[in-house]
């Protein structure tokens, strides 16, 4: 299993665009704050105007990505290009809305965003994706899953492109994240972001990294508690800091630790 | 591949295949919450389930999935060290009605995490002593294709030697207010490819198989994995692109994976939803791919018995189409009785046909547009 390797990254996280927007610590950076919230992306577009915070993120997280990669939109469009996306609780805002709105607000036009699959899928209405699909649900474990997925997808051949795409939001759930003890003084921190996997020349093999591996705990000191983004938060650090070759990744959820080693161009 | 199931029509595998060709009726009033004040009271609950509770976390979907578990380990054995056993679940509202519990008064902190949607395919995980990788799959009502793709890539890489792969979700009252706003739940029967079709019924269900690499596999099998496809539409959240292309892509990703053409196919398991526009769009698309062949293959959707039972539901349409080989028998499509011209395809009506299907398409599509394809192998014949 090989044949891959990240080309880029776009990153949006609560403290700011890019890896250069992570503060050296993020605990200290928080003051107290339990979560560390992303604004509504600005997007324009009549299509967006009812659109969820974290469907509109997964959108801006793409556009990063193109600024970081300079692509442009044509180069992702069509069937070429796969999109997998994972989220360990982006869904939990809308679910919430649709929950407590019961008696009011919650409806037809606000039931299809409850469901995960609404993140990816105005992502590809967005871009014109039509090409592999998957969507994964868990921490930093199920994005290093889609990363291993994006690298299958690529190595067999059934894309030439592979986006994985990661978006996590907590404000609106704020309250039932703070009944989570394992969290205690750990910021969470809102956060989007997306990888470019490309086919590579040299094979490099996806096996597990030695965990926790150096990226993780650095992606956590410096990003917070990011959960499924947490290991592009690692990918985007790296590039920041011009690391290309063979990178360990590493995270852990549910009390399961995942694995693998990726190249970076 | 070995399988499990506890669905509406049948409380484990087999019950579920004479439900099948006996053409069951699992649509009831719904009775475990409250719907009274819903447009659709009905749906393919399943009833007395609480008196079998399984040990582990009480929350109804790790429930339905321990009992499909269990009916599975009734056929196989998870014959592989721990570490070596991965576990890929399908669900398109994981466990949601915790969430709406942990937000009642008196609602706890584990209620909180159940609401998480991967957390009752980490309950299975836990309950079957699974070590290896644990995937949640979301594609919405793809999610039962989607996982069992995934799991054929895991022992492809080597990753897993076993795979315990799958769907489910419950009947809640989350996804029936959310589905009877949307005005996609019909007051009527469900009639997938009917004329008269007006709409889905829910269900609830889960299914599971057992999935080795063909070298490892031992014991009885069901049939074999050939190749899956999926692709996004870009196009709609809720509706199927009009042309379907999502749906054809996936198709042909599928076919050419498993290396078969149109006149390989026996037998087509369509979604079918019973939606108008879901039933002409995949039949269009059918068409294109299989060409000519597209008509004389026979073709049915299991639906209309059971409800839409969203992440199981492509689950156990593949578990159809392997039971149909082994038996001999392609279950009708229970609903439908008046052809509609727009969809003139061979739908299999009235009563089960005498057929034994080798090599089956498995067709699944979902909200965001999510599209999903299988190609399977009966063992039967």
């Amino acid at each position: 299993m090989s044949g891959a390797a990240v080309a880029g990254v776009g990153l949006l996280t609560g403290w700011g665009e890019g890896a250069a927007a992570l503060p050296a610590d993020a605990r200290a950076a928080a003051r107290g704050r339990r979560v560390v919230a992303l604004a509504r992306p600005a997007l324009a577009g009549e299509r967006f105007r009812r659109t969820t915070r974290e469907c509109l993120l997964g959108v801006a997280a793409v556009e990063a990505l193109l600024r970081d990669t300079g692509l442009g939109r044509e180069e992702l469009r069509g069937s070429d290009t796969a999109l997998v996306y994972v989220t360990a609780a982006a869904y939990g805002a809308s679910n919430l809305e649709f929950i407590v709105g019961e008696a009011g607000t919650g409806g037809a036009l606000h039931f299809p965003y409850t469901a995960p699959s609404a993140v990816p899928g105005e992502v590809a209405i967005e871009f014109g994706l039509t090409g592999a699909y998957s969507i994964l649900i868990g921490g930093p474990a199920a994005t290093l899953d889609a990363l291993r997925q994006a690298a299958r997808l690529l190595a067999s051949g059934r894309c030439r492109k592979a986006l994985v795409l990661a978006v996590e939001t907590f404000a609106e759930c704020e309250k039932l994240w703070a009944r989570a003890r394992w969290l205690a003084g750990r910021p969470l921190v809102e956060s989007a972001a997306c990888a470019l996997l490309v086919p590579s020349d040299s094979q490099t093999p996806l096996v597990p990294a030695p965990a926790p591996a150096e990226l993780e705990a650095l992606a956590r000191v410096r990003g917070g508690e990011t959960l499924a983004v947490g290991p592009l938060v690692g990918l985007a650090l790296a590039r920041a800091a011009r690391r290309a070759g063979v990178l360990a990744l590493t995270g852990e959820w549910r009390g399961r630790p995942a694995g693998l080693a990726l190249e970076a161009h | 591949m070995a399988a499990g199931a506890i669905t509406p029509i049948g409380g484990d595998l087999d019950a579920f295949w004479s439900g099948l060709v006996t053409g069951s009726d699992g649509i009831t009033r719904i009775e475990r919450f409250r719907v009274d004040d819903l447009r659709v009271c009905r749906g393919g609950e399943i009833k007395k389930f609480r008196a079998v509770r399984r040990p582990g976390p009480g929350c109804r979907a790790s429930q339905l999935l321990f009992a499909a578990a269990d009916d599975l380990l009734t056929r196989a054995r998870l014959d592989a060290p721990a570490e070596r056993v991965a576990v890929v679940v399908g669900t398109a509202l994981g466990g949601v009605e915790e969430l709406e519990r942990a937000l009642e008064p008196g609602g706890t902190l584990r209620h909180a995490a159940g609401g998480l949607y991967d957390a009752p395919s980490h309950a299975l995980a836990r309950r079957l002593g699974a070590h290896g990788p644990v995937l949640t799959v979301s594609t919405a009502c793809a999610s039962g294709a989607t996982a069992l793709g995934l799991a054929a890539d895991l022992l492809r890489e080597g990753a897993a030697d076993r795979v315990v792969a799958g769907g489910y979700d419950i009947l809640c009252r989350f996804v029936m207010r959310g589905f009877d706003a949307l005005r996609s739940l019909t007051r009527e029967r469900v009639r997938p490819f009917d004329r008269r079709r007006s709409g889905l019924l829910l269900g609830e269900a889960a299914a599971l198989v057992l999935m080795a690499r063909e070298r490892d596999a031992r014991g009885p099998r069901l049939g074999r994995l050939l190749g899956h496809g999926s692709a996004s539409d870009g196009s709609h959240l809720t509706a199927p692109a009009p042309d379907g292309r999502g749906l054809e892509f996936a198709i042909r990703a599928a076919m050419a994976e498993a290396g078969v053409a149109a006149p390989d196919v026996d037998l087509v398991s369509a979604h079918g939803t019973a939606t108008p526009l879901n039933d002409r769009v995949e039949t269009q698309v059918l068409q294109r791919v299989l060409g000519p062949r597209a008509a004389a293959i026979p073709m049915n959707a299991i639906k209309g018995g059971l409800g839409h039972t969203m992440g199981a539901a492509a689950t156990l349409e593949a578990i159809m189409c392997l039971l149909a080989s082994r038996e001999g028998i392609v279950p009708h499509t229970v609903g439908l009785e008046e052809r509609d011209p727009e969809c003139g395809l061979d739908y299999v009506a009235g009563a089960p046909r005498a057929v034994r299907p080798r090599v089956s398409l498995s067709t699944s599509l979902g909200f965001g547009g999510c599209n999903a394809a299988l190609v399977l192998e009966g063992a039967g014949g």
